[in-house]
């Protein structure tokens, strides 16, 4: 296996290089942990809730209105009925919301007057939030409880349900990370193989009977070696900063993988048309930069004009986004997934295809 | 000068390497003008010249590295346009620059080269251990190369050249930079190939191609423009001889007796130098004794192949 004693020679160049292997393994775990410590600041929360008020006497009014927005951590909002409120809790704009239910005015009266009271609020909350949704309760409970002049428990007909789109900050934002260091693998693929050409390396192998197939899986497999390497402590960071897979991690992984792919295949095109590194690695900015900023690594590409939509579209980043985004919070199969899954496939193969030819072009000039 | 043309088509079996019309075009400039050349099984043949005489892009033809703008060449018989990876199994290059992969030991380059041509473990290790001893890298087989002296990783560049055994061996320039020393060490290795391999040597040191060579041909500006065994070239630009004596007591006598018989003689400090087409060294010894001149050493010198490039070029040989 001739191509397999050239990719061990490649692995055996980069790990044998400190600064190769500092850069490639380091930079991403730090780029995590940089990314990670941005996003989980400790700020004070600030529940937003939503209330409908089915009673609608004086005293829900009082309730509502000076028990409940007397709360600094709740920001309460009134909704007509249950469907707009549930909508709005899907959509996040909400944490949870409260159902006044018909008789809750005439129970608390009852309470203030010593009388035996059946106090019942009806409360709907996200489960995927449990640390803002335990918050919550509780401090629903407690306000209802001293507005109620009572001691006992009052009894709240919980009622959560999950929502797949209610993410934490941090499941948010890994994929487009993760999406962005593996986006990184363009330059760093074209810079290893593009430092053999410039050192005539390559030129030297070319007078052996190494056929550009072999040149081309020699190269790739080392590169893929360290692509893997590379997502593996993707994920393992992002999950100790909290990120959780919903779905299936071997799913998350192969589609970080043919992205992988894709950033190698496309470096290995740059590398067949530029001379030098110092060609190269700007080749190469200019292609990832532009990219990363379109395909949604740091905000969503729902936030385009239409035509920037379609050009973000056309490459596989922002598909690779949408469908790792998918599978990490949403808990999503293959079945979803399958054609983002295919146009990643689909332009690995091609780059590919392209790098053969330009590579067996390049061979004798 | 030129060897005699060889139809494309048919290969004499003599032949290791042959070129035919072989052209190479960057641009405007013409590196590589037409040459013709054919060298024989077995043959250690030099390209001498300056550099940017096209002595590289020449061997980069032959290897497959470069592709020919006109005419073709055969190695062994096999057409460098048509059957490249043919003609990669069989030569074994060392390029000019000293090109290796830094961060593995010795033992791994040769091993990557090796394996890539299909050597078997076992075969590979006799080789790779004949190889280390005569170049005397035995006891750095296992060092990272990066950390070798230049003249180490010239030798390794030319033991990568050599670890598939192959029947074709381009030199490019192999002692270039190199101390006297360690030039040496790497001619007497090449010296040992000689016979059994088909070797095309490169240099612009005229005393390496004169020490080496089976044959010298001198480039200049992307052409052969002389071609011969050391002596034949050397010959060829012979018109005069030339003698040089040192000696006591070269009266004017002396030198006017001399200069009645010889075309050229001139004295200057206690040396004559006597040039004619044809000189007896034991005549004008005997000569310079019977005037009474007493020669403490003489010589009759040698024309070199600096000489030769200054006769066929009309420029010196000079980097």
């Amino acid at each position: 296996m001739r191509f397999w004693e050239f990719c061990r020679r490649n692995l055996k160049e980069t790990y044998r290089d400190p600064l190769a292997l500092g850069f490639l393994l380091g930079f991403p775990l730090l780029f995590m942990l940089l990314f990670g410590a941005i996003f989980s600041g400790d700020t004070t929360p600030n529940y937003p809730i939503g209330v409908i008020d089915n009673d609608g006497t004086p005293v829900s009014q009082a309730f509502v209105d000076e028990a409940l927005a007397e709360v600094p951590v709740l920001e309460v909002s009134t909704y007509e009925d249950a469907a707009s409120a549930m909508e709005n809790l899907k959509l996040g704009n909400i944490s949870a919301y409260i159902i006044i239910p018909h008789g809750f005015g005439e129970q608390i009266s009852r309470s203030w007057q010593d009388e035996e009271a059946n106090i019942t609020l009806e409360i709907t909350y996200d489960e995927s939030d449990f640390m803002a949704t335990g918050q919550i309760i509780s401090t629903i409970s407690a306000v209802t409880r001293s507005f109620a002049h009572i001691e006992v428990p009052i009894t709240i007909n919980t009622n959560p349900i999950h929502i797949e789109t209610e993410i934490t900050y941090i499941d948010f934002i890994a994929p487009g990370i993760i999406i962005f260091g593996l986006l990184i693998m363009i330059p760093t693929s074209a810079r290893i193989i593009v430092h053999d050409k410039e050192k005539g390396f390559l030129s030297r192998l070319l007078t052996t009977p190494l056929r550009p197939v072999e040149f081309i899986s020699g190269y790739s497999l080392c590169l893929v070696v360290i692509a893997i390497a590379q997502i593996i402590i993707f994920i393992l960071v992002g999950w100790l900063l909290g990120m959780d897979i919903v779905g299936s991690v071997g799913l998350a992984f192969l589609i970080f993988f043919l992205t992988g792919l894709c950033s190698i295949g496309i470096g290995m095109v740059v590398a067949s048309l530029s001379k030098s590194e110092n060609q190269a690695e700007p080749l190469c900015w200019i292609f990832a930069m532009p990219l990363a900023i379109l395909s949604g690594c740091w905000f969503s590409v729902e936030m385009l004009p239409s035509y920037l939509r379609n050009v973000a579209y056309a490459f596989p980043y922002a598909h690779a986004i949408d469908a790792s985004k998918a599978v990490i919070t949403r808990g999503v199969g293959m079945e979803v997934v399958s054609n983002d899954v295919l146009f990643l496939a689909g332009w690995t193969a091609v780059i590919f295809a392209i790098g053969v030819i330009l590579f067996r072009r390049s061979m004798r000039s | 000068m030129a060897s005699p043309k060889v139809e494309p088509a048919k290969v004499s079996d003599g032949f290791a390497i042959q070129t035919l019309n072989l052209t190479k075009i960057f641009n405007s400039l013409v590196a590589v003008d037409s040459i013709e050349l054919n060298i024989k099984k077995g043959e250690l043949f030099a390209l001498l010249g300056p550099n940017g005489a096209g002595k590289t892009t020449t061997i980069n033809m032959l290897c497959c590295l470069l592709k020919p703008t006109g005419g073709t060449a055969k190695i062994m018989g096999y057409d460098v346009l048509k059957q490249p990876f043919k003609v990669k199994e069989i030569i074994g290059v060392s390029p000019q620059e000293t090109i290796i992969s830094e961060h593995l030991n010795c033992q791994e380059n040769l091993n990557l080269i090796g394996r890539i041509h299909g050597l078997k473990a076992r075969e590979l290790r006799v080789r790779s251990q004949q190889l280390l001893e005569t170049m005397g890298l035995s006891d750095r087989a296992k060092d990272q190369v990066r950390k070798f002296s230049g003249g180490m990783k010239r030798r390794l560049n030319i033991m990568m050249a050599l670890i598939h055994s192959p029947e074709i061996l381009f030199l490019d320039e192999p002692t270039l930079g190199l101390d006297p020393q360690a030039r040496r060490a790497i001619w007497e290795y090449i010296i040992q190939l000689k016979g059994k391999k088909t070797i095309l040597l490169t240099t612009h040191y005229m005393d390496e191609a004169d020490f080496l060579a089976d044959r010298i041909g001198i480039m200049d500006e992307g052409k052969i423009v002389a071609l011969g065994t050391s002596t034949e070239l050397k010959i060829s630009i012979l018109e005069k001889h030339t003698m040089i004596i040192y000696a006591w007591n070269l009266t004017q006598k002396v030198i006017n007796e001399m200069r009645g018989r010889y075309e050229e003689v001139e004295v200057s400090d206690g040396t004559m130098m006597i040039s004619d087409k044809q000189l007896d060294f034991k005549e004008i010894v005997d000569r310079l004794h019977t005037y009474g001149a007493i020669v403490r050493s003489a010589y009759i010198k040698e024309p070199t192949l600096e000489d030769v490039f200054l006769h066929v070029t009309g420029k010196e040989l000079r980097e």
